[in-house]
């Protein structure tokens, strides 16, 4: 494994920084000005933002060529997120290259939603790598130069490589065993799904036992109550506690544009104060903020760790 | 065995428009087993056909003369060659395969140019029963069971994984794509923690070999088996008496129901 760092993310892991990092969503659409907006908002706040690729299986523009704009434009490091689920080895191969040519520094390898989830139910799941076996990839063509054929890359890419746990998922144990894949096959980061309840943290953390690998913990404070209730009913492994759920709800009411925005916030500080303060006491790394469209909660929320 | 359906009426109707005389032929085959290519099958089909106006003509393939074995399958479309010259298309009860073969003799062979339809879609390759089937095995090529504690990944997670489960396993161990589902990485996981072999969890399975499955894929038998070494195989003692135990044996289901009783 190298020591080199590439990214700025990876310099504040080593440096031992409480590291924050945001998410853009590049969406159903020719452009990526949204996104771009978005990550202007978001410079100074986080060291970098993950540009997800095709959440839960809708088709959005590219995560590679929003990376690409987003990093260019803004100068907003990003993470290019890079799903199994569309692409055969060949073609994870050719866009990890890709996204060393265009200077993306860091990538997270993601198994990815199954297409039947999304927008294209009728389109062919490929799965042809997994994550861990994507992980293995990445890292023998950034440390070796070589491809998964044993072919020599020239110039390899220079590039850092991440991968997902789910604290919450329903068979810890098995899902535990898998992230120790991802350890044991050259992980250099681990970021969890979005989590909201503490004990649910504590037992992975318990679980999974001590490890080098720094951990980014998911949390996702909501701007409106219908991005809870989606992630509620269509995010895999993630349930979102009933109480904030139904406070979210009541946000709903409030006419005055202001008011609503003001009670937004209070209902996401009033929840996410407990859950960062207890975060601060465990073995996490840092906290990647899925606050997507809502960088106004992220410095107070940050306040609360630093 | 290959599971199979029926397909929609609408769908077989379709393929019938404008065509007055019709073949229907079944399978002894999977499609028997399934009910869906049998003597009963085929004659609901027929009695179908001839309400919508059809002049049909069955052809019954008894248990064991499968439509995909061309031997087989050539006696039955030879016997009744002049109601094969003679129809507008030839609807085959049977898998993918069964009306290929179909297909291939019909036109290879008895040098007629026929419009040869499936009744069925093919379902895949399943085990289990009597009641409840699935689908275990995907033959890929290249069995990986060796080291997945014996159960499939490729087939049984739904997207294939080969390196655990995704993070999508619901309340119960259940798929996230289908509730209805047991998650395949759990059942892997709990049966390797049966057999002491946990350690094997946490290493990288190689992503599987896909170029074992180069389609479509040639065999040739060294040996095939004829028609008398299948006769002896049938009326072997060991197979007669397996079928006698059968016979006499309670299906699992009426087992259970008796014993609550």
């Amino acid at each position: 494994m190298t020591d080199e760092v590439y990214s700025d993310l990876m310099r504040e892991f080593k440096e031992g920084k409480y590291v924050f990092t945001g998410e853009l969503e590049p969406e159903k659409a020719g452009n990526v000005n949204e996104p771009i907006e978005m990550a202007k908002e978001l410079l100074g706040l986080v060291v970098a933002c993950n540009v997800t690729d095709n959440p839960q299986s809708f088709a959005y523009v590219s995560s590679l060529a929003a990376s690409y704009k987003i990093q260019k434009e803004t100068g907003m490091e990003c993470v290019y997120q890079l799903r199994c689920s569309d692409r055969n080895r060949m073609a994870l191969l050719s866009d990890v290259l890709g996204a060393g040519t265009l200077g993306i520094k860091n990538i997270l390898a993601l198994a990815g939603d199954h297409v039947s989830l999304g927008d294209t139910p009728d389109a062919k799941p490929v799965f042809d790598l997994d994550s861990t076996t994507l992980i293995a990839m990445i890292r023998k063509m950034v440390d070796e130069g070589k491809d998964l054929g044993g072919n020599d890359i020239e110039d390899p890419p220079k590039l850092h490589v991440g991968g997902a746990a789910a604290p919450g998922a329903a068979h810890l144990k098995a899902e535990v065993g898998k992230v120790k894949k991802k350890i044991n096959v050259g992980v250099e980061y681990l970021q969890t799904q979005v989590v909201y309840y503490t004990d649910v943290l504590d037992k992975f953390f318990n679980e999974l036992g001590e490890t080098d690998v720094p951990i980014l913990v998911g949390i996702f404070p909501a701007r409106t109550f219908g991005q809870a209730d989606f992630f509620d009913k269509y995010v895999a492994g993630v349930d979102v506690p009933p109480d904030y759920l139904e406070n979210m709800r009541a946000t709903k009411q409030i006419k005055d544009k202001e008011k609503k925005k003001e009670e937004v916030d209070r209902v996401n500080m009033e929840f996410f104060t407990g859950f960062l303060e207890h975060l601060k006491g465990t073995p996490a790394a840092g906290c990647h903020m899925m606050a997507v469209g809502y960088p106004r909660i992220i410095p107070p929320l940050k306040k609360i760790i630093e | 065995m290959i599971a199979q359906e029926q397909k929609p009426m609408e769908e077989i109707m379709g393929y019938l428009e404008g065509k007055q005389k019709v073949v229907v032929m079944g399978c002894g085959g999977c499609a028997t087993f399934y009910g869906t290519g049998d003597k009963k099958a085929v004659d609901s089909m027929a009695e179908q056909l001839a309400k919508e106006g059809k002049e049909v003509t069955k052809i019954v393939m008894p248990l064991g003369m499968q439509a995909c074995e061309t031997e087989k399958c050539s006696i039955f479309l030879q016997k009744n060659r002049s109601a094969v010259e003679n129809c507008d298309a030839i609807m085959v009860m049977s898998c993918g395969d069964g009306v290929q073969v179909v297909t291939e003799y019909t036109d290879e062979e008895m040098g007629l140019a026929k419009e040869v339809y499936p009744v069925n879609d093919a379902l895949g390759l399943v085990g289990g029963g009597p009641k409840k089937l699935k689908e275990t095995c995907q033959s890929c090529g290249m069995c990986e069971l060796g080291k997945t504690a014996g159960v499939c990944p490729l087939t049984a997670c739904g997207k294939g994984l080969m390196n655990g489960p995704c993070g999508g396993v619901r309340e119960g161990d259940k798929c996230e794509i289908d509730p209805d589902k047991d998650c395949a990485w759990v059942k892997i996981y709990k049966r390797m923690e049966k057999l002491g072999k946990l350690d094997a969890f946490e290493q990288m399975n190689d992503p599987h070999e896909w170029s074992k499955m180069k389609r479509p894929r040639l065999f040739e038998l060294e040996k095939p088996m004829g028609m008398m070494d299948m006769m002896g195989a049938m009326m072997n003692l060991n197979t007669i008496s397996g079928y006698m135990s059968m016979m006499f044996a309670k299906p699992p289901a009426e087992e259970e129901e008796a014993k609550k009783e």
